[in-house]
């Protein structure tokens, strides 16, 4: 179905296949973590300790997906393959500062409690 | 082959749509993601889903 458009860089159909099945399902794992997590996030009564829950599970699968080499492989689907790689990475990185804000803000509500919260956490990475 | 001549338009029309529909020729992009599996997605759908994300993580962090 997808036909380059030359037929001379046909390396695509072969021993990668698998690799480039395994990252869309990595994506499909971490689309649906992120876009529940998102779900919640957006709106203002939105269980936020939910949404870190999700937040997290989306991460981890965004880290499998973008560990998978991809590097080297001839072809367009390869060429996509990469490309959904550097968005995997753009969004990990998101969701990961987003990730931060929400757990910031979470330790805030419950200061009265004894939670133990690294530094790093609370007042976030000093700036350099 | 005289029968060809004798077949009635609409069976051939709804012929020609079941074929269409089995090569997956009509785009149907309001199929819901959910319903979409792993081998099914491709990797341009993806790419959307994964600026779609995008999209949405950088409206939060505006807020």
């Amino acid at each position: 179905a997808e036909a380059g458009m030359t037929s001379n860089t046909r390396k695509n159909v072969g021993p990668g296949e698998p690799v480039l099945a395994t990252q869309k399902h990595h994506h499909r794992k971490a689309f649906e973590y992120i876009s529940k997590a998102l779900k919640i996030d957006e709106e203002d009564a939105g269980r936020k300790d939910q949404a870190i829950e999700m937040y997290k599970r989306g991460i981890a699968e965004l880290e499998k997906g973008i560990a998978l080499d991809v590097a080297n492989g001839q072809g367009e689907s390869w060429e996509r393959a990469r490309r959904l790689q550097e968005k995997m990475m753009t969004n990990m990185v998101m969701a990961q500062e987003r990730l931060e804000i929400l757990e910031r803000a979470l330790s805030g509500l419950v200061v009265g409690e004894t939670v133990d919260i690294p530094d790093i956490i609370l007042r976030g990475p000093s700036p350099s | 082959n005289s029968s060809t001549l004798t077949t009635p338009q609409n069976q051939v029309d709804s012929l020609m749509q079941e074929v269409a529909d089995e090569a997956g020729l009509e785009l149907n992009l309001d199929l819901p993601s959910a319903q979409s599996n792993t081998l099914g997605t491709s990797t341009a759908t993806a790419s959307s889903e994964q600026d779609e994300l995008s999209q949405r993580l950088a409206k939060l962090r505006q807020m």
